[in-house]
């Protein structure tokens, strides 16, 4: 007998166990429960097979034309299963609806496959050979798609594009069986057209895959994405659901939009409100420009320098309209420039002098951002902080990262600075913790007792208030984070560990 | 349908190409052997003839030797008030072991790269580190300690923190890791190891006559961990193996640094930042280009011939290898046949990176070491960078020969051509950095 043509057996009984098993899959993944998933998928799957065998019957003239019309039926529809799966979850709330209809279509179509293709063969072989190959080869396909699976196609291509794959197997073998089976057909060149049709359709679904599965998931993870860009530095992503627009860098949250204010008001006015005579500020990090909306609500600031480092993010700010609303234009005033420079060189290079400094940087997540929080980095930001000035550094949270928030404080102290420590609640980040600093020989800090018009958190005499730590937050012992034993990177790490796990 | 075998062999070879996998021509990588005066150091040791000098100069001191070692001497001379003393250096560029090279990058070291942070009793070193600004009130200057993460290792199949080998090390293992720190400090507490050695317990010591694998098998330590630990110690101090190296040598690399040291001191271009620093102060009391071909009695004076001129000198420091000095010092013939220290050769390269290879594991570290490789790993010179991101870097490859005697390994040393040490090198790192190829733009390999 043709191996060729056995060859095709295993082919198809192969991606008939492919559907099966990315529909159940696809199930688990979305709704859980794999045990249910995979007995509910498999069982449908096959008692319409059963269903498909017994339709065979009915199928009495041009048996070949109609194995071919079931092979190209399969590979779209099989071929497009998971792509229509997940659009269905990320669109509708017919998800079980889809799957089973679909699970049962293409257990029909797959269940008249071989019994078709066993009578076709029936007039060129012996019966019991008919039988004995056709079932081995088909058993054979099993096994090899049941390994090929999650060994090959799930890590590699994804179910998306594992389906397509399998389709594009289908719309093959169809087309091979116009040539294969050419005498048995009355028109081939329709059926050829047909088969080249769907070919095309199933190899542009192959490159667009990734498109699909990102329409699919912004949908499914409920925020839209409205911006994302891997720079040098970064990937920046912005998300926006209803009112509520979200900042996340490396896949960090960085602020949303609802609650803000209350981390930009805390991070600037303590400090800024006390100095009344403050005249130039210098912003570290912070490219958001929501502290730099915060400083210009002081009309005595003359001056406001921004360094941060990655200049696509002080572009997007300055110019993105969602996002000059929520800063007020702030990157674009006159009295604001914007430095894209790595801010502890920067320090080094520079002697310009500010009353106020805000310090905002990422979290000392790794070692490269942990520079930025060691005595060192302190001691070059104090040369430029006028005798009175102060800095504010935002400090983690108190609560959940207890050791690293005293760790940051601690390394001021040894960076010779007094030291005031405070914290707000911020609903998407929980407890925040921040610090203020001053030069060991400045007069002892006050919070001040009145705070710029139009705040929407502080008022005036609550600020006093943020300085008081609850017993859970208060002071632990902790070493200083310095350039050659950064321990705040190790506190970080364990305490964050301790809470993701 | 059928397929001729030459239309299959050919749709094999096509096969590739269709699905994007075409092979890319390789990068090129440029670099070459940098000036390590070899060629000069061998006409010293054949006697060869060096040019004759016609000038003659009279001094109080000459010192041989323009390396770390020579221009200490000289910082301490001009401290105690002498001026009337010559630095005789043989190469174009004063600082031996401790020079330093520079390109668009970075700078980085061709040597020795740390000094491990002095102790106490290391008095004329802290005293340097004073003037040097290093050390202030007390405290060591936080920007020249070598910042975190200091090491890191690479086994299987991705980087952990730290030198020692820890990743799924067994009860047994770490049992032995505890005994040798244990066994180590008591060692330091008997204060024969110590920097200066001078000042350790000067007798010959049982331990002299000992070969490092020797002691440890006599201490019963068998942990495999623990000899590749060992073993790559000696390899990065010495340049030896665990059967070249003494035990008391061996025992010295750990016994003799402080218990709790948070360094070691490092810049971008290594100990070159020493010697860059030196030379500021002392470069007019230094010749380059002036190797001494012989030194001899001369009346109650010492006779030097240089390249440059003949120095008459009342005293003659030799602060060279001490393996030359038997084949210059006419007093010292005797010693040339005599076996006694045997200097092992070296292999550095550096590498500059366009960008930053792929890697698993933890994050870079200043040392970077590949557990069971034949090197002894890199060293990244951007490291002590005060920025958060470094888009190129230089990276400074070290190889000890400790695998071969060290006559074979300068035969190798001589005997390969350049192409062959970036392969080896390349080769090494890309066991752990499989794209590295694509990120290298230079190797520059000195030998040592």
């Amino acid at each position: 007998m043709n191996v060729a043509l056995f060859l095709s057996v295993l082919a198809i009984a192969a991606c008939g166990l492919i559907y099966e098993l990315v529909a159940s899959a696809l199930a688990s993944y979305l709704l859980g429960d794999s045990v249910l998933q995979f007995s509910t998928v498999i069982g449908t799957y096959l008692f319409a097979m059963g269903v498909g065998s017994w339709l065979s019957r009915y199928l009495t003239r041009g048996l070949v034309a109609r194995f071919i019309g079931i092979e190209l039926m399969v590979g779209v529809i099989g071929g497009f299963s998971s792509t229509l799966l997940f659009l269905a979850f990320a669109y509708t709330g017919a998800f079980r609806l889809v799957l089973y209809a679909l699970v049962v279509v293409i257990g029909v179509l797959v269940g008249l496959e071989i019994p078709l293709l066993m009578r076709i063969l029936r007039d060129r072989y012996a019966f019991k050979e008919v039988v004995s190959n056709v079932l081995t080869f088909d058993y054979l396909g099993a096994l090899a798609a049941s390994l090929a699976f999650p060994i090959v196609l799930v890590p590699k291509l994804g179910l998306v594009r594992s389906a397509i794959l399998f389709g594009i197997v289908n719309a093959v073998i169809a087309l091979w069986s116009t040539f294969l089976f050419a005498e048995l057909l009355g028109t081939r060149r329709a059926l050829r057209a047909a088969c080249v049709a769907v070919l095309t359709i199933l190899t542009v679904g192959m490159t667009q895959a990734k498109a699909i599965t990102t329409l699919a998931e912004d949908n499914i993870y409920s925020d839209d994405v409205i911006f994302s860009r891997d720079t040098r530095y970064q990937h920046i992503v912005l998300t926006a659901w209803k009112d509520d627009l979200r900042l996340f860098l490396n896949s960090h949250l960085q602020f949303s939009s609802r609650d803000e204010y209350r981390y930009h008001e805390a991070l600037v006015h303590p400090g800024l409100a006390a100095l009344p005579g403050a005249r130039r500020v210098l912003v570290l990090g912070g490219g958001d420009g929501l502290a730099v909306r915060e400083i210009l609500r002081y009309p005595s600031i003359e001056s406001v320098t921004l360094v941060d480092l990655d200049p696509e993010m002080t572009r997007l700010f300055a110019t993105h309209p969602l996002l000059t609303k929520l800063n007020g234009g702030s990157l674009t005033s006159p009295k604001v420039r914007v430095v894209n420079a790595d801010a502890f060189v920067w320090l080094d290079q520079n002697t310009e002098m500010f009353d106020f400094a805000v310090v905002d940087f990422p979290d000392p997540n790794n070692y490269a951002v942990g520079k930025l929080y060691t005595t060192a980095f302190y001691r070059a930001l104090e040369r430029h902080v006028s005798r009175g000035g102060l800095f504010v550094v935002q400090s983690t949270s108190p609560l959940f990262a207890r050791q690293s928030f005293w760790s940051i404080v601690e390394t001021l102290k040894r960076a010779r600075l007094k030291t005031y420590p405070y914290h707000v609640y911020v609903p998407s980040f929980g407890e925040w913790g921040f610090t203020l600093a001053a030069g060991a020989d400045a007069p002892p800090y006050a919070p001040p007792g009145t705070v710029p018009p139009g705040l929407r958190f502080l008022a005036g005499p609550d600020v006093a208030q943020l300085f008081t730590f609850p017993r859970d937050m208060q002071a632990v012992a902790v070493e200083p984070n310095r350039l050659n034993d950064q321990v705040l990177v190790r506190y970080y790490e364990k305490e964050f560990d301790a809470i993701n796990r | 349908m059928s397929i001729s075998r030459r239309e299959f062999i050919a749709g094999l070879v096509a096969a590739p190409a269709l699905v994007g996998l075409t092979n890319k021509a390789p990068r090129p990588i440029a670099g070459g052997f940098v000036d390590d005066a070899m060629g000069v150091g061998h006409s010293l040791r054949d006697g060869r003839a060096v040019p004759h000098p016609r000038d003659r100069r009279r001094v109080h001191v000459a010192v041989v030797g323009g390396g770390i070692a020579g221009l200490s001497t000289a910082w301490e001379l001009d401290r105690r008030g002498a001026r009337n003393f010559v630095v005789l250096e043989l190469a174009a560029q004063a600082g031996g072991n401790a020079r330093s090279g520079e390109n668009d990058v970075s700078a980085y070291p061709w040597a020795a790269h740390y000094v491990p942070v002095p102790g106490p009793r290391a008095t004329l070193v802290r005293e340097l580190f004073v003037e040097l600004g290093l050390l202030r009130d007390g405290e060591w200057d936080e920007r020249s300690l070598c910042f975190s993460p200091q090491e890191r290792l690479f086994m299987h199949g991705e980087w952990h923190a730290g030198l020692e080998p820890e990743f799924a090390m067994s009860l047994g293992d770490r049992a032995e890791f505890r005994r040798f720190a244990d066994v180590v400090a008591a060692q330091r507490a008997t204060g024969q190891f110590t920097i200066p050695s001078a000042l350790g317990v000067s007798r010959a010591s049982a331990l002299d006559r000992l070969s490092m694998d020797a002691w440890l098998r006599e201490q019963g330590f068998t942990s495999p961990r623990l000899w590749w630990y060992v073993d790559y110690a000696c390899r990065d101090d010495y340049g030896a193996s665990l059967r070249q190296t003494s035990a008391w040598a061996g025992i010295h690399y750990f016994a003799a640094r402080e218990p709790d040291e948070r360094g070691p001191l490092t810049w971008p271009d290594g100990n070159g930042w020493i010697t860059k620093r030196l030379l500021a102060k002392l470069g007019g009391y230094v010749k380059t280009n002036a190797p001494v071909s012989r030194v001899r009695r001369e009346g109650s004076r010492w006779r030097l011939t240089s390249a440059r001129a003949e120095y008459d000198a009342d005293i003659v420091i030799w602060a060279a290898p001490a393996f030359v000095a038997p084949y210059v010092v006419d007093e010292l013939r005797a010693e040339r046949r005599r076996t006694g220290f045997v200097y092992s050769p070296w292999l550095t390269a550096n590498i500059t990176l366009e960008r930053w290879p792929a890697e698993r594991g933890s994050q870079p570290a200043w040392d970077n070491v590949i557990y069971d490789s034949p090197g002894l790993g890199y060293v990244v010179a951007t490291h002590q960078s005060l920025r958060t991101f470094e888009p190129r870097t230089v990276w400074t490859y070290y190889h000890a020969f400790a695998d071969l005697t060290p006559e074979l390994a300068r035969q190798e040393l001589v005997r390969r051509d350049w192409s062959y040490w970036r392969d080896r090198i390349l080769d090494d790192l890309a066991r752990v950095h499989a794209d590295i190829r694509d990120c290298v733009s230079r190797v520059d390999v000195l030998r040592l």
